[in-house]
């Protein structure tokens, strides 16, 4: 039953998707169950948000609970998850759900700062909390980049130089000084980088890429479909 | 320990300090290197100006906070092309984190130069799980997939939303990424629905974006940072991206630089253990 039902609900799903792609939803007599099971998918998607949710909080307060190494860290994570969800999910207007009685114990000035909208306490932690700490991580990988492409950027074999000098020069290219650079050689070579690197050799094997993914992508969807591919079920 | 040997041993923090000093140097001292344009981010400039004034567009805020210093300046300057056109746009993000309230921060502060008014000119849908199925979706009814706005407020009270039921409304999509919804953009919404769709994008993602571009079914991309310097020059109103490049033109000297001495040092060690064994 465990594996039977999801199989199921599976090829239904998949089959109705792909049978109302070529049909005009007046001209077939599944009509618009297309909308109907996208509808559903966003609900479901909401769902998986929920348990996500439900699995870091409860993976976090155990480890909490045992004090095991990092405990401290895990409980801000808890602490952030509530600290972030709880004002989002207050009532905003006395006439949202739960409104009258949450208005009715605090005051009514409480309004701005609940939901999500601008200058709402969510909003303040986005914008100065949570975003610096992203744009703080992702900008120290210009730090690792530049140590990793001192040690590990080396010209040993043919291909590895190649790759070399075409990094180079795209590198040369996607800034304004580099740009200069290269046309102090010849005013065409920013554009002939442009057209035969990034428009030629780049082009030919970005579709490669993305045609096999592509076409694994069908694969699998049909082997799910067709309940031969069954990991998803965790088995 | 010769020079050669030295070079390879480095210690790491001395690469880190000439890294912060090649980004804090172009900070301090401006250079105002010149931005030439590529014909990718002119076809999505002129896309844009050829579109009628006062049409419905969609801006799409697909990013995280950690792509802000690349995709934002690309959202703001998009919104004054837009909003010196009169446009009215309807924004939307697939990202749970962030997305949304980027939207709402930066077409709020926007609209503000241009006294547009929230409901009549613009409006976040904010987000919904399932990026496949909310493309999909719109296709047939915005409403049936946000029955509200980002802040709660149903579509049925906003004035704009009353002639904007679904694609056939819009005349262009905007998507400004930092992940691979702009694929789904495009295979779907663009290949699908038959509405053009332009693209921002971070600089790693912008290669595989060619192909889309090449065979038109993108119609203009901006790359990175120097895609939205480009786009802010066409606009006319410089920004944080072009503020930025001479930043990025440093850092990227000094990679080059860096990658040219590593070669010659590992060459001249190779040849130095050859000669030790010959």
């Amino acid at each position: 039953m465990r594996t039977t039902i999801p199989i199921i609900v599976a090829f239904l799903a998949g089959t109705l998707l792909i049978v109302s792609f070529f049909f005009h939803p007046e001209t077939i007599w599944i009509g618009d169950a297309k909308e109907v099971i996208l509808q559903w998918m966003t609900i479901v998607g909401g769902f998986a948000l929920v348990l996500g949710v439900v699995s870091i909080v409860r993976v976090n307060a155990r480890a909490v609970q045992r004090k095991s190494e990092g405990w401290f860290y895990k409980l801000m994570t808890v602490i952030s998850v509530f600290a972030m969800a709880i004002p989002a999910m207050m009532p905003v207007t006395k006439e949202s759900v739960g409104g009258s009685i949450f208005y009715s114990i605090f005051p009514d000035s409480w309004m701005g700062y609940l939901g999500t909208g601008s200058n709402s306490f969510y909003d303040w932690l986005f914008n100065y909390v949570d975003a610096p700490m992203m744009e703080t991580m992702f900008a120290m990988l210009a730090f690792y980049i530049a140590s990793a492409a001192y040690r590990a950027f080396r010209a040993r074999n043919a291909e590895a130089t190649l790759l070399l000098f075409t990094a180079t020069l795209v590198m040369l290219w996607r800034v304004p000084m580099g740009e200069a650079f290269l046309r102090l050689f010849s005013d065409n070579l920013p554009g002939y980088i442009n057209t035969y690197v990034m428009g030629g050799f780049n082009v030919a094997v970005q579709r490669g890429i993305i045609i096999g993914a592509a076409l694994g992508a069908a694969s699998m969807s049909l082997r799910i479909i067709l309940g031969i591919e069954r990991t998803y079920m965790g088995k | 320990m010769d020079i050669w040997e030295k070079l390879n041993t480095i210690d790491r923090r001395w690469i880190y300090l000439l890294m912060f000093l090649s980004i804090l140097f172009p900070t301090i001292f401006v250079m105002k290197f010149p931005i030439e344009l590529t014909p990718e981010a002119e076809q999505l400039y002129n896309a844009v100006e050829e579109l009628p004034d006062s049409s419905v567009v969609m801006l799409t805020f697909d990013y995280y906070a950690s792509a802000l210093a690349e995709t934002e300046p690309m959202s703001i300057a998009a919104l004054r092309h837009m909003w010196r056109k009169d446009m009215k746009i309807i924004t939307l993000s697939n990202i749970p984190l962030g997305g949304p309230t980027i939207a709402e921060r930066v077409t709020r502060e926007i609209a503000k130069e241009f006294d547009k008014v929230y409901g009549v000119d613009f409006v976040n849908l904010g987000y919904k799980a399932n990026y496949v199925a909310v493309m999909h979706g719109l296709a047939s009814s915005i409403e049936s997939i946000f029955p509200t706005d980002y802040t709660g407020t149903p579509l049925s009270e906003l004035p704009l939303m009353e002639h904007v039921k679904s694609y056939d409304d819009m005349k262009f999509i905007y998507c400004v990424a930092d992940n691979a919804t702009v694929d789904y953009w495009i295979s779907i919404v663009n290949a699908q629905y038959d509405i053009p769709v332009g693209s921002g994008v971070t600089a790693v993602m912008a290669p595989k974006m060619y192909s889309f571009l090449e065979a038109g079914q993108l119609t203009g991309l901006l790359g990175g940072m120097k895609g939205a310097a480009e786009y802010e020059k066409m606009v006319g109103a410089l920004g944080t991206a072009t503020i930025g490049m001479d930043a990025q033109s440093m850092a990227h000297l000094l990679i080059i630089f860096l990658v040219i001495v590593g070669n010659v040092g590992f060459f001249m060690n190779r040849r130095k253990a050859k000669d030790a064994k010959e």
